[in-house]
């Protein structure tokens, strides 16, 4: 556990020795900040002004849904972007370097490298929600109708995609020496599971009931509208252990393939 | 049948059983078996991909062979890896480190991942840095250093925990020769408690630091022996260039050193502007140099350096090869075995 730690201390720090970490946390700030602002005057618009959004009438739309709701499900589409560029360099970049020979010949385990790499980026991608919980708080301090329930559980739910993506990206690192290969893979892969969202429900046939389990915006939405659902924690758990074990499979080819 | 087990003091701390690493149906390494004692320092010898590398990838725990058995002070390094690692220490052919992180940054990562009790780790880190003379620049990134700053710190990450056993991959090259002379002794040093097992390309070396050789061809071991027993059949080869200008003599040239008697293997190693060098294999005890100054002379063609040396250890060795002489080593070995 300990060596688990390690790796993951080195893997975040290593964020913060070029400028990727820092831009990425930039960017992340400052597109979410704008979609916090532009939500929330949206709403006061609206109240005051039912028409100009189609309605005759302001009906009783919760403001915490309304600003919230609706930034965790745009901040899924930035997550797509968000993940390849915090993932493309874990494994690529150490192929890249050759240094991940060295790593093999530590006594460590195949799980300990992947488990601590992931943890790492896991706390980067934690530290990036903090400012989030930052907007709850101003919501807060200026009146606005905050339902905790609600938010924290959409909170529970993006941190989930999140990591569930981030699996994902690793995967896909492992697989190449190249970051933007790496990062344009993981992106592709994303964007798929992305598409599904868009699957009709109608008909019901095998296909349509496949596609729509498979979903990940599927069983985010319920989080957002503060609906704890066990299957929707599992469904998550499942798709990062997926990921983790085929980045454990494929680490493990270097057993059989000549490099 | 009663069968008493070998006390492990004089087992061979590290085992080969039959190693054989297989990629489709080429053989990186086929049938490799040696054992090594502590105290020993062990040079692997071999033209560019004989193995050499593999063997020591494998030994390092890096990946699996297909079959066989590498036994470690009595643990199977692929049943137990965390345990039989322990007692490794590795140094790659290219050291590759992080080149954004501090020097004793690394080393402090490298200590963690080796499983360095705490209370211990500044004494080791310490200790390695004081040893590899890194003292200087132990604040400074490792993407800046120097190719010879950077071959130590690999050499410390490899002794950080005090493994058993060393493998060094070419741990000379690229070095200046200040640098070569301070290695060697450390690894002489390093020698005395422990296995050490090298690679490299360099002759002289091989008689500086090891006590015993292992030669490996096309992934198999062709022959094993001390640094004396090689030498004897070596030393009576020797290498002549002979540098001669332009294009247009180099027919000529060729013909007239191909046909001096005990000449072999006359070819052209350099094409450099106008100039072109050839060596050519000759047995020492005459000395052929005024012999191919005549015949240049006489067919008028100028020679613009002509030089006796040694030959680099591939060249004898394909040379050892061609004329079987390991061969009758093996088979001469077998007979003795019986």
């Amino acid at each position: 556990m300990k060596k688990i730690f390690a790796i993951a201390r080195k893997e975040f720090g290593s964020f913060f020795h070029s400028w990727t970490g820092v831009m990425t946390t930039v960017m992340f700030f400052t597109v979410t900040g704008i979609f916090f602002v532009i939500l929330s005057l949206n709403f006061a618009q609206i109240s005051m002004d039912p028409r100009i959004a189609g309605l005759s009438s302001f009906p009783n739309i919760s403001q915490t849904h309304y600003v919230f709701g609706s930034l965790f499900l745009n901040l899924n589409v930035i997550l797509l972007f968000l993940v390849p560029l915090i993932t493309m360099r874990s494994f690529a970049e150490e192929r890249k370097h050759e240094t991940l020979e060295l790593l093999f010949t530590y006594p460590l385990t195949d799980l300990e490298i992947v488990a601590g790499k992931l943890l790492g980026l896991i706390w980067f991608f934690e530290m990036l929600l903090v400012p989030l919980a930052g907007y709850a708080l101003v919501f807060y301090r200026v009146g606005g109708e905050l339902d905790w329930g609600p938010v924290l559980s959409a909170f529970l739910g993006f941190w989930a995609l999140g990591v569930a993506y981030l699996s994902v990206g690793v995967f896909v690192s492992t697989l190449t020496k190249s970051s933007v290969m790496s990062a344009v893979g993981t992106f592709g892969i994303l964007v798929i599971f992305w598409m599904m969202d868009f699957a009709p429900t109608m008909g019901g046939g095998g296909m349509s009931v496949f596609v729509n389990a498979m979903s990940p915006l599927r069983h985010f939405r319920n989080f957002t509208y503060g609906i704890l659902d066990l299957r929707d924690l599992v469904y998550f758990a499942f798709f990062f252990f997926y990921f983790l074990f085929l980045s454990l499979r494929s680490i493990e080819t270097r057993n059989w393939k000549e490099s | 049948m009663v069968t008493i087990r070998k006390p492990r003091s004089t087992e061979g701390l590290v085992r080969f059983e039959s190693v054989t690493k297989q990629y489709g149906k080429k053989f990186a390494v086929e049938n490799l078996s040696f054992e090594i004692a502590t105290g020993e320092v062990i040079g692997f010898l071999g033209p560019n991909g004989a193995g050499k590398t593999t063997a020591m990838r494998i030994l390092a725990g890096y990946f699996s062979p297909t079959s066989g058995r590498v036994v470690l002070d009595g643990v199977d390094l692929f049943r137990e890896p965390q345990k039989a690692k322990k007692h490794i220490g590795y140094l790659p052919e290219v050291v590759r480190l992080y080149p954004d992180m501090r020097v004793r940054e690394y080393l402090r990562y490298v200590a963690e991942l080796k499983g360095i009790k705490p209370k211990n780790m500044p004494m080791e880190i310490e200790e390695k840095i004081s040893l590899c003379g890194l003292a200087e620049v132990e604040h400074r990134l490792i993407g800046r250093l120097s190719k010879g700053f950077r071959q130590r710190v690999g050499l410390a990450q490899a002794l950080i925990g005090d493994p058993s056993v060393l493998i060094l991959d070419e741990p000379t090259t690229g070095l200046d020769p200040k640098q070569i002379s301070e290695i060697r002794a450390l690894i002489r040093e390093l020698g005395k408690r422990r296995a050490v097992i090298l690679s490299t390309h360099i002759l002289p070396e091989v008689s500086m630091i090891c006590n015993r050789v292992i030669m490996l061809h096309q992934g198999k071991v062709l022959a094993s022996g001390t640094v004396r027993e090689l030498e004897s059949c070596l030393k009576d080869r020797e290498a002549i260039f002979v540098t001669v200008p332009g294009m247009q003599y180099q027919e000529t040239a060729e013909r007239i050193l191909s046909g001096i008697s005990d000449v072999e293997n006359v070819r052209v190693v350099e094409h450099h502007e106008n100039e072109i060098r050839f060596c050519l294999e000759t047995a020492q005890a005459r000395d052929l140099r005024p012999e191919i100054t005549e015949l240049f002379v006489v067919n008028k063609i100028p020679v613009l350096e002509i030089r006796r040396d040694q030959l680099t250890l591939e060249e004898i060795f394909l040379k050892l090869l061609k004329d079987g002489w390991f061969q009758q080593r093996i088979e001469s070995g077998e007979k003795g075995k019986e």
